[in-house]
C-alpha cells in the first residue's frame, strides 16, 4: 500500500471525528491551518496531532460543504494566512456531530464498563 | 501547454501552495522562536509537515475536479512518452489503422448493401420478402398476379404487401432509344416501401392494371439525365417502346427500387398497356417478386404461419396450378435471395470475421511491443510509483498511451475508409445487370469504428499494463540486473502473445489458401461449353416497337448478315447467357410425372436458335437440334439437358416425351449434355431449351469467331445498325467477360483473405522476431557467461532457436486446432478443395513454420557471433 492509501485511510477513520475537531476549534475564533493544529496539541494536552495530509483535506472538503469560509488576512506576526471560518450551517452540523459523539462514547462506555455482577449472572 | 479549460484552477492551485508556505513559515517561526537555529527549524518543520506534494494533491482531490486535471496531466505526460519513441508510435499506429481499416471497409461494404436494401425506404427491418416453394440460392418470381392478391387481400398480419417484376424495355421518342431498367409494380408499391414522390403522385389503386391512361414514374436520376431535370415534367408524355405514356411522379433522389442491389430507373404499373393480360389472369404464370412490411408487433414467424395458411386454402381451390411445393417462406431484406443480398450474406460477414481475426492478431503483436517498451521503462515506473502513485495510477497512465494510439489509428482508418469503402464496386465486372452495388461511409461506420478502436487500444495496453505495473519497485530501483529483468510474468505474458499471433495468423492463412485454390480451380474448370470464342450482344428487338412479325423478320436478317461476316464461325440467336448471374425459370409438368410431395417442379429454361449448341460446342447426346423449321407454326420442341432427362424419365428414353408449360405441350424432340447455368459449384437444376423462333422473348445474337471475339465486336454492332439505325444494341462483349461475373464474389474472397493472410503473415513474423530478439537481447550476459565455460557457437544456436521454435510449436499447434474449427464455415463457398485439404494445410503450416524460423534465426545469429568477453560484461 502507497503513502497516499495511508493517508486516505486515516481520513476515513478520523472522518467525522476530525470535522468536528476542526469545527470546534474553529467555534473560539477563525484559525488558519497552523493555527488549528497548534490548538489541537495545545487543547489535547500533546495527544491529538493532526497530520497535514488529514487536516487540508479536511478544510477543502468542509469548504466545500459550505460549513466554513475562507479568507486571506495578515496575521498578528505579519504573515498572509488564510483563515477558516466557522458558518451558520457549520455550527449546526457540529451539534448534531457532538451528539452523535456522545452517544457514541456513552454506547462504547456502557459496553466497556459493564458491571462485574451483571456480566456474572 | 493547456488542454483543458481552466475553470479558476491554476488559481486555486497557487493558493494552496501559498497556504502551505504560510503553514511552513509560522512553523518555523515557532521554533526560532524556542530557540532553534534557522536551518533545523526549516529541517523539523518540512519533517513535521510531510510530503508536501501529496498533501496537496490529496487536498486538490476534496475540489472534485481532480480526475479533469488528472487526465489532461496523464494526456501530456503520455503524448510526451509517445513522442520520445516515435519508432513505436509510427509502427502501432500504422499496424492498428490497417487492421482497423480492414474490419471499418469490410463493414461499409455490408452497411451499403445488407443494411440499406432498399434506399430510401422506411424502416426496411418491418419488411420481408416472399418465397414460395423450394428455397433456392437464386430463385425466379415466386408469385402469379391472382394469388398475390389474394394474399395481399386476405392476410391479418402485414401493414401491406407489395409485387413487382423487374424488366428492361427501351425509351424511344429522342434522338438516341435507350434501354433503361424498368419495374412492373403493384399500386401500392411505393406506399408500402414508405416512400413519397418528389414531384406529382405515385399510382392509384384503380391504376393497378390496365389504366384508361398508361402512366410513369420516373427515378430521380433519369429525371435529371434524360428529361434535363424539368420541374413541369408531371403530365407530360413520353414515349417507352414507342407507346406514349404519361408521367405522373418522379421518386426522389437515391430511390431506386426494391430489388436489393439493383437499379430502376422508371415505374410503370402491372399491365400499363393492356398487353399481358395473359399473366394477369392465369394462377400458374408466376412472374411476381412480392415483399411485405409486418405489421408492429407481429413476428417474421407469425405473418409466415399466416400467408402459409391462406397459401393452402388457394393451393386447395386450385391444384391445377399449384403443382409442386407451395409453402411460403420470408426472409429479412438483409438476406433476401431477390437480388444481390443473398450473395452478400453469404460473402461479407465472413470476410468480417476474418477480418476480425486480423484485428485481434495485430492487437496481440502492438501488445508485445507495448509489453517491452513498458519493461524498458521499468525504472522510470518502479520511481513513479516510490513517489506516491499507486497502481491504479500507473496502469489508467499506460492504458491511456494505448487509447491515444488507438485513436489517432482510428481517424487514419477512417481517412482510408473513405476511399476503401467505394473500391467495391469494381469487383464486379461490366455485366447486362443494373447493378448498384457499394459501400456507404455513415454514421453506422463511424461508430463502428470508434469502437473498435478504442477495444484494440483497450486490448493491446491493458495487458501489458497490470503486468508492468506490478513490478516490485524496490527491487527494480536497487540493482538493474538480469534477474529482474521483465520478470518471468512479463516473460510468460510474451510468449503467450507471440503463441497467440501464431495461432491467429494460421487460419488466416489456410483461408486464404483455400479461397486462393477455389478461385483457379474456378477458373480451370470446364463450365461445359466454350467460352473463349464467344461474341454476344443484345439487340432491343422486342422493346423497339416492332410487329411480331416484323420482328421475326429482323431476326432472320441479322441472323443472315451477321454470319456473312469474315471472321464469325457460326451465328445463333439465345435469350439468355449462361453464368451471369441470372436464369429464366418456369413450373413445367412431365407427362407422366407423379412429383414427390414437396417437390419442385421448376426447371430452368432458355429459348436458343438452330446452331446454338454447334456454337458453343455442347454435345447433342440424342435426337436432334433446333432447325429453322421449328417455328410458329410447327408443333412446340425442346431440348431437354441430362439433369432434366434422368429426373422425369429415368431409365426411358425421352425422345417423343411431353412437357407442359404455361399450359402449352411441348415434345421433347433432343437430349444435350449437362453446362454450367449460373456458377461452377451449382448443384445442376434440370434445364429446358426451347425453339427460339417458337417462344423467343429478348434478343442475343451470339457468334462464335475465328480470332478474338473483340475484335468483332465494332464490325457486328455496326451491321445490326445498318439494318436499323433506331435500332438499340448493347452489351456487345466476349462470353468470357460475361461469365466472369459467376466468380466474381470467389474474386471478392480471394482477394480480401489473401490480403488479410498476407497482413498476419507479415505480423505473425515480426512478432515472433521481435519477441526472440529481445530475449536474446535480455540473456546477453547468461550467453557470454555459458559461452565462457565452454559452450560452442552451436549451443548458443540451438538454445536461441529452440526457444523461438518451441514458441512457434505450441502457437502452429493451437493455430491448427483452431483453423480447422474454422474452415467449416467457409466449406459452401469452396469449389474443388475440402475444408480440410490436407495439401493446403501442410503447405500453410509448413510457411509459417518456415517463417518464424527465419524470424528466429536472425536474432539466434547474432548471439552466437557475440564476443564472450563483452557479452559477458553486458547486463
Amino acid at each position: 500500500m502507497s503513502e497516499k492509501d495511508q493517508y486516505k485511510n486515516r481520513i476515513e477513520l478520523l472522518q467525522g471525528t476530525l470535522d468536528m475537531l476542526i469545527l470546534q476549534t474553529l467555534q473560539w475564533g477563525p484559525q488558519h491551518g497552523y493555527g488549528i493544529v497548534q490548538a489541537l496539541r495545545v487543547r489535547s494536552g500533546d495527544v491529538l496531532q493532526v497530520e497535514t495530509g488529514s487536516l487540508y483535506p479536511a478544510l477543502h472538503r468542509l469548504e466545500r460543504q459550505d460549513w466554513v469560509q475562507s479568507e486571506w488576512k495578515q496575521s498578528e506576526s505579519k504573515q498572509r494566512a488564510r483563515y477558516y471560518r466557522i458558518t451558520a450551517k457549520g455550527k449546526k452540523q457540529l451539534a448534531s456531530d457532538l451528539g452523535r459523539w456522545e452517544r457514541i462514547v456513552e454506547a462504547i462506555g456502557a459496553v466497556m464498563y459493564v458491571k462485574p455482577e451483571e456480566s456474572e449472572s | 501547454m493547456k488542454w483543458f479549460p481552466d475553470f479558476g484552477f491554476q488559481r486555486r492551485k497557487r493558493e494552496l501552495q501559498e497556504e502551505i508556505d504560510a503553514h511552513l513559515q509560522m512553523a518555523i517561526a515557532d521554533r526560532m522562536e524556542r530557540g532553534e537555529t534557522p536551518e533545523a527549524a526549516r529541517q523539523a518543520a518540512a519533517r513535521e509537515f510531510g510530503n508536501i506534494a501529496l498533501v496537496q494533491d490529496v487536498t486538490r482531490q476534496m475540489w472534485g475536479r481532480g480526475w479533469v486535471e488528472q487526465l489532461g496531466r496523464d494526456v501530456r505526460y503520455a503524448l510526451r512518452q509517445l513522442r520520445k519513441s516515435p519508432g513505436f508510435t509510427f509502427t502501432a499506429t500504422a499496424m492498428l489503422a490497417v487492421a482497423i481499416c480492414a474490419n471499418s471497409t469490410v463493414f461499409s461494404w455490408i452497411d451499403g448493401t445488407m443494411l440499406r436494401p432498399i434506399p430510401g425506404a422506411r424502416s426496411t427491418g418491418d419488411l420481408v420478402s416472399l418465397q414460395r416453394g423450394e428455397r433456392s440460392f437464386s430463385p425466379t418470381p415466386p408469385f402469379s398476379y391472382l394469388d398475390y392478391r389474394d394474399l395481399r387481400e386476405q392476410n391479418h398480419t402485414f401493414d401491406g404487401i407489395l409485387a413487382y417484376h423487374h424488366d428492361w424495355i427501351t425509351l424511344t421518342g429522342g434522338a438516341q432509344p435507350e434501354r433503361v431498367y424498368i419495374s412492373n409494380v403493384s399500386a401500392n408499391y411505393f406506399d408500402v416501401l414508405g416512400i413519397k414522390p418528389m414531384l406529382g403522385r405515385f399510382f392509384l389503386a384503380e391504376e393497378e392494371s390496365h389504366p384508361a391512361v398508361p402512366s410513369v414514374v420516373l427515378g430521380y436520376s433519369l429525371w435529371k439525365t434524360r428529361y434535363a431535370a424539368d420541374p413541369a415534367i408531371v403530365g407530360k408524355s413520353i414515349e417507352i417502346a414507342r407507346h406514349p405514356v404519361t408521367v405522373i411522379g418522379v421518386a426522389q433522389e437515391g430511390v431506386v427500387g426494391a430489388m436489393p442491389g439493383i437499379r430502376e430507373d422508371l415505374w410503370v404499373t402491372l399491365d400499363p398497356l393492356g398487353t399481358d393480360v395473359w399473366r394477369m389472369t392465369h394462377r400458374d404464370a408466376d412472374w411476381l417478386n412480392v415483399l411485405g412490411r409486418l405489421r408492429p408487433g407481429v413476428s417474421s414467424g407469425q405473418g409466415a404461419q399466416d400467408l402459409d395458411t391462406l397459401m393452402r386454402h388457394i393451393v386447395a381451390a386450385y391444384p391445377d396450378q399449384h403443382l409442386g411445393d407451395n409453402r411460403v417462406t420470408l426472409d429479412p431484406m438483409w438476406r433476401s435471395p431477390f437480388g444481390a443480398n443473398g450473395y452478400m450474406a453469404t460473402t461479407l460477414p465472413i470476410l468480417l470475421a476474418i477480418a476480425g481475426l486480423v484485428l485481434l492478431l495485430t492487437c496481440a503483436n502492438v501488445a508485445t511491443l507495448t509489453l517491452v517498451r513498458f519493461v524498458a521503462r521499468r525504472r522510470e515506473l518502479a520511481i513513479r510509483q516510490s513517489l506516491g502513485a499507486n497502481r491504479m495510477q500507473l496502469v489508467r497512465q499506460m492504458v491511456l498511451e494505448g487509447a491515444i494510439l488507438s485513436t489517432s489509428a482510428g481517424a487514419l482508418a477512417l481517412m482510408l475508409t473513405s476511399w476503401t469503402s467505394t473500391t467495391f464496386a469494381r469487383f464486379f465486372p461490366a455485366n447486362s445487370n443494373p447493378l448498384n452495388l457499394n459501400g456507404t461511409m455513415d454514421d453506422k461506420v463511424v461508430i463502428g469504428i470508434a469502437v473498435s478502436s478504442l477495444l484494440a487500444g483497450m486490448l493491446c495496453s491493458a495487458f501489458p499494463a497490470w503486468r508492468s505495473s506490478h513490478a516490485p519497485a524496490i527491487e527494480v530501483l536497487k540493482a538493474e540486473s538480469a534477474s529482474v529483468s521483465g520478470g518471468s510474468r512479463n516473460r510468460k505474458l510474451l510468449s503467450a502473445l507471440v503463441v497467440a499471433q501464431i495461432a491467429l495468423s494460421l487460419p488466416l492463412l489456410l483461408c486464404s489458401g483455400l479461397f486462393l485454390r477455389t478461385l483457379r480451380n474456378l477458373a480451370g474448370a470446364n463450365p461445359g461449353f466454350e467460352q473463349d470464342h464467344i461474341l454476344t450482344a443484345a439487340v432491343g428487338l422486342n422493346i423497339a416497337g416492332y410487329s411480331h412479325d416484323e420482328e421475326q423478320v429482323m431476326r432472320h436478317r441479322i441472323l443472315d448478315r451477321v454470319s456473312a461476316l469474315p471472321g464469325v464461325k457460326v451465328v445463333s440467336l439465345t435469350d439468355w447467357i449462361p453464368m451471369t448471374l441470372s436464369h429464366k425459370g418456369e413450373d413445367a409438368y412431365p407427362e407422366g410425372y407423379v412429383p414427390h410431395p414437396h417437390e419442385s417442379l421448376q426447371v430452368y429454361h432458355s429459348e436458343v436458335a438452330p446452331r446454338y449448341f454447334e456454337s458453343l460446342h455442347i454435345p447433342i447426346l440424342e435426337g436432334r437440334e433446333f432447325t429453322q423449321n421449328d417455328d410458329e407454326k410447327a408443333p412446340r420442341v425442346l431440348i431437354v439437358d441430362q439433369t432434366a432427362a434422368r429426373r422425369y424419365w429415368p431409365g426411358q428414353d425421352p425422345l417423343g416425351k411431353k412437357l407442359r408449360v404455361w399450359g402449352r405441350s411441348f415434345t421433347v424432340v433432343g437430349v444435350v449434355k449437362n453446362s454450367t447455368h449460373i456458377f461452377v459449384n451449382e448443384s445442376p437444376e434440370p434445364m429446358v431449351y426451347m425453339s427460339f423462333f417458337q417462344q423467343g422473348n429478348e434478343t442475343i445474337v451470339q457468334a462464335e469467331t475465328e480470332g478474338n471475339p473483340a475484335d468483332l465486336a465494332p464490325v457486328v454492332e455496326n451491321t445490326i445498325h445498318e439494318l436499323d439505325t433506331r435500332l438499340p444494341v448493347f452489351d456487345v462483349r466476349p462470353m468470357r467477360e460475361s461469365t466472369q461475373m459467376a466468380s466474381s464474389f470467389a474474386v471478392i474472397q480471394s482477394a480480401l483473405a489473401g490480403i488479410f493472410a498476407l497482413i498476419g503473415l507479415v505480423l505473425a513474423a515480426t512478432g515472433i522476431y521481435g519477441v526472440v530478439a529481445y530475449r536474446t537481447q535480455m540473456r546477453t550476459h547468461e550467453i557470454g557467461i555459458r559461452m565462457a565455460l565452454g559452450a560452442s557457437r552451436a549451443d548458443v544456436l540451438k538454445l536461441v532457436l529452440l526457444q523461438g521454435l518451441w514458441l512457434a510449436g505450441i502457437g502452429l499447434a493451437l493455430g491448427l486446432a483452431f483453423a480447422l474449427g474454422l474452415t467449416r464455415f467457409i466449406a459452401r463457398l469452396l469449389y474443388g478443395i475440402g475444408a480440410n485439404d490436407p495439401v493446403t494445410v501442410v503447405s500453410v503450416v509448413m510457411l509459417l513454420g518456415a517463417m518464424s524460423l527465419v524470424a528466429c534465426y536472425f536474432p539466434a545469429r547474432r548471439a552466437m557471433r557475440r564476443n564472450p568477453a563483452s557479452a559477458i560484461r553486458e547486463l
